[in-house]
């Protein structure tokens, strides 16, 4: 079942040809701006899902600590930006170091000293739950109130822009990039070997697979590009506290895109984050004044519907029917 | 010892009746964590069922205790009699409808599972009842003994010792009576214990219930001297991870201990460090032991 | 010329249990040595020690004249050294070709020279049309011929061949020792576990007896099924597959 790769450039060309028009499209529907909000938190919400798939999904390693590295990324270019004047172009690239730095240190200690599944979660949300105290509790990062992106008029060089499309397009080109990383990754040697690590640890090492190296380099690659995402949020939302970023709600928001989509597939965390932001901002928009928390409750039980009857997610069943196609119709020729 | 400066943080100066204080209602709160984390014992420790719904638990205990305070003007320890069956219910039902199909699937899908069953029920809680914190008075909430420096608040000291009890009647449940070596036998090995004609579903179903009951008995003794709210499970949920790790899994005294100690720590923390820094403290004392010595300061129990 | 693999005095302790007792031999480049003895005697821990995945109580290995005790079972793998499973061990949610890819990137660097490789392996171990199909839609066969596939693409000089013969008639038997003749004929030496005796009589040029973790007779075929302590050994359960 293998597409032509002109198909399927002519494909990916076509859709971001199809979303680069979008905004121009909806300028001219009411409530358009809204509807542009929406679509970029789409692409922020596929873009992080994306970036801890290569972590959970493709090397099996399930965080539900990833707001550690979310924090860094919107702590550190928003510090930087607020204290020092540096603009946030450049502060998501120390954001980044250093979660690469800090994720690097996390999966050492933890994939060294064999931490796996719910141990390895345990210990992320450990973590993250500390970071998130240490935040509240130093004035100089913000304390608990959290820090604000001082608005500064629209100056596309310290990353702030006055029109709602700028950050789509922003949203769109990372959301793109980091699936065209994932995609290249799936390829790579370093990609294989994370899947065997996920699938056969035992078989993988008896293979050649460094089974610590590896976690650890896609820990890395996980941490510093959730931090670039980081620095996107706190310019987009210009607000950073500690919850927001350290807290429960995004780290399981990051990982339950990935989860609903499918484990494992570049695609897989975008889907679910095209099929599930909507419906939580949606709901959030006529519910979340009387009912707060609406999302997260929807969010909680489509969780639980899709591990009791579909945990592989939407890919996961188009793959099984696939599959299943592909027997059958092996069967169907002797 | 001097005050230890680090620019605007500083450490408060200790005095030693300060300390007492603190080291009393550590004791006292590190019953009730005991209580808790021993309910998360027999669940994780014992059966492996990863549960991160167990604050939530919690938290609906004490809805239900405070309620039956507030509205239906039951004395807070009489409310046991409520929340017992109620949360062995509860935990019966949520068991048997959601967790069991998932028990032979990868332990990740329990995790998220019950994750997802968390926030359900911490934002079902939020719809309901709002974000408002409740507080129940009552009588106990006044009574105070001065002893020596040190105030003992009444209602502490009674979850203290109702932790206690509690525990310890857990503890000979399994230890001496059929249902208890039941549970034991089938969680370790289920397959011979079904051989043995142990019912291994229905003996889960009903240790599930047992640990949630133990929420249930927390929950009556901490609506005297706590608050409601629907976010209070996260922080007790949490602490009984890291309760259960330190006493080692599936280890009764090892959690009573453990909770012991953390209480002590938490609140001794609270008094020395400034802000919420001693969780911090807490957090990292419990990654350390899994990094290096995952089975706990006393190390997994033995059958 | 010094042994491809050499193993001095190799000891495993399980708290009081000695799972492998002084056990001392060598393996010349090119050859198909047997390694037998009743169950539990201590082969597969055997294995499991020279190839990195559990270390020695006492004792040494030598790879190539390289200390390879103690090191990890990928650094092994890198030196040459590889080893199958008993119980298959495949990546179940992944093609077949994928599998052996796997291993393949133990040699090459990038994906499609990997992938040529694979490919090469596939038709050697004779899954080349199942090249597409997830793992776990194999049969046993085509299971164990994985196995090897897999291990075939690290461009072992050494595999450690472990039960590759349990479980199949006796058509399929042959159609191994054919594929484990053309791997050693091609320059791999191989070092075998095995229960079938078809198996071992008919390819081992020489075969190493163990039981109850120690060394208890070596040589070749027909010195070994005359030994009187290997019966002895082997008349303690039931009679070995013949």
């Amino acid at each position: 079942m293998t597409r032509s790769p002109l198909l399927r450039i002519a494909a990916i060309g076509g859709g971001l040809l199809a979303l680069g028009l979008l905004p121009l499209a909806l300028q001219r529907v009411s409530r358009g701006e809204y509807y542009l909000h929406v679509l970029t938190l789409v692409l922020l919400y596929a873009y992080l899902s994306t970036a801890w798939n290569i972590l959970g999904g493709y090397a099996g390693q399930h965080s539900l600590g990833h707001g550690i590295f979310l924090g860094l990324g919107a702590y550190t270019s928003t510090l930087l930006f607020s204290r020092f004047g540096v603009t946030p172009w450049l502060g998501m690239w120390a954001g980044a170091v250093l979660a690469g730095a800090v994720g690097a240190f996390i999966g050492f200690l933890c994939f060294r000293y064999g931490l796996r599944g719910p141990y390895f979660a345990l210990a992320t949300i450990a973590i993250a739950e500390a970071m998130r105290y240490v935040v509240s509790n130093i004035p100089y990062l913000g304390g608990a109130r959290g820090l604000e992106v001082v608005w500064k008029g629209h100056n596309p060089a310290i990353f702030q822009f006055s029109g709602k499309a700028w950050y789509y397009y922003i949203a769109l080109l990372l959301a793109a990039g980091c699936l065209a990383i994932s995609a290249w990754l799936q390829r790579s040697r370093l990609g294989y070997w994370m899947v065997a690590v996920r699938e056969n640890e035992d078989a993988a090492a008896a293979l050649g697979v460094d089974l610590v190296r590896t976690k650890v380099l896609a820990t890395v690659v996980s941490a510093v590009l959730t931090a670039l995402g980081g620095t996107f949020y706190a310019q987009y939302f210009t607000f950073v506290n500690p919850s927001s970023v350290f807290g429960e709600g995004p780290s399981v928001q990051i990982l339950l895109y990935s989860i609903i989509g499918g484990l494992g597939t570049a695609w897989g965390s975008a889907i679910g984050a095209l099929v599930l932001v909507p419906i939580a901002e949606f709901t959030r928009a006529r519910l979340g004044g009387t009912f707060a928390g609406v999302h997260l409750l929807i969010y909680g039980a489509i969780l639980m519907l899709v591990m009791l009857f579909m945990p592989q997610g939407i890919m996961g069943l188009i793959r099984r029917a696939a599959s299943r196609t592909r027997l059958r119709r092996q069967e169907g020729r002797p | 010892m001097a005050p230890f400066s680090l620019g605007p943080l500083r450490m408060r100066k200790m005095s030693t009746s300060l300390l007492a204080q603190a080291a009393v209602n550590g004791l006292f709160v590190g019953g009730v964590f005991a209580l808790i984390s021993i309910g998360l014992t027999l669940i994780w420790g014992v059966m492996r069922i990863i549960n991160f719904a167990h604050g939530e638990f919690l938290m609906i205990g004490m809805y239900i205790a405070y309620f039956a305070v507030v509205r239906g003007g039951l004395d807070p320890y009489l409310t046991l009699l409520v929340t017992i069956p109620a949360l062995f219910l509860i935990g019966a039902l949520i068991f048997w409808g959601t967790i069991r199909p998932v028990l032979t699937a990868p332990s990740m899908n329990q995790i998220l599972l019950t994750v997802g069953l968390s926030l359900v029920l911490q934002n079902l809680a939020l719809v309901f009842f709002k974000a408002d914190v409740l507080f129940a008075q009552t009588p106990y909430g006044k009574m105070n003994y001065h002893i020596g420096g040190v105030v003992i608040e009444m209602p502490k000291l009674l979850a203290f010792v109702g932790s206690i009890l509690a525990a310890s009647l857990l503890y000979w449940l399994l230890q001496s009576t059929d249902l208890g070596r039941a549970i034991r036998a089938a969680s370790q090995n289920s397959r011979a214990a079904q051989l043995m004609g142990i019912h291994v579903r229905q003996t889960y179903l009903i240790a599930f219930g047992i640990g949630s009951a133990c929420l249930g008995v927390a929950a009556s003794l901490m609506i005297p001297f706590y608050y409601v709210s629907p976010t209070v499970g996260l922080f007790f949920g949490t602490i009984a991870f890291v309760i259960v790790v330190l006493g080692g899994m599936g280890n009764f005294l090892g959690a009573l201990v453990a909770g012991i100690i953390i209480g002590l720590t938490e609140s001794l923390g609270a008094a020395i460090l400034p802000g919420s820094l001693a969780r911090v403290f807490t957090f990292a004392i419990f990654v350390l032991f899994l990094l290096f010595r995952p089975t706990g300061i006393f190390g997994r129990r033995q059958g | 010329m010094t042994p491809l693999l050499r193993v001095e005095r190799l000891t495993r302790h399980f708290g009081g249990l000695i799972a492998v007792n002084n056990v001392s031999f060598a393996v010349e480049e090119g050859e198909i040595v047997g390694l037998i003895g009743p169950n539990g005697a201590g082969k597969t821990t055997t294995f499991s020690l020279l190839s990195g995945f559990l270390r020695p109580t006492s004792g040494e290995i030598f790879f190539d004249g390289r200390p390879i005790h103690g090191r990890k079972p990928h650094e092994i793998c890198a030196l040459g050294l590889t080893r199958t499973f008993q119980v298959v061990q495949p990546f179940p949610d992944i093609t077949v070709l994928e599998n052996v890819l796997v291993g393949a990137f133990a040699r090459h660097a990038t994906t499609l020279a990997a992938e040529h490789h694979a490919r090469s392996v596939l038709d050697r171990v004779g899954l080349g049309h199942k090249a597409d199909q997830l793992a776990r839609e194999l049969t046993l066969l085509e299971l164990k011929r994985l196995e090897i596939g897999k291990a075939l693409a690290t461009g072992p000089r050494l595999l450690l061949l472990d039960e590759v013969a349990a479980g199949l008639n006796p058509v399929e038997i042959e159609e191994m020792l054919k594929l484990v003749r053309a791997l050693n004929a091609e320059g791999i030496t191989i070092l075998l576990v095995e229960h079938v005796m078809q198996f071992i009589m008919n390819i081992c040029r020489r075969i190493i007896v163990l039981n109850f973790g120690q060394k208890i007779a070596e040589g070749t075929p027909e010195e070994i099924s005359r030994d009187p302590k290997v019966l002895e050994a082997y008349l303690g359960e039931e009679a070995p597959d013949a």
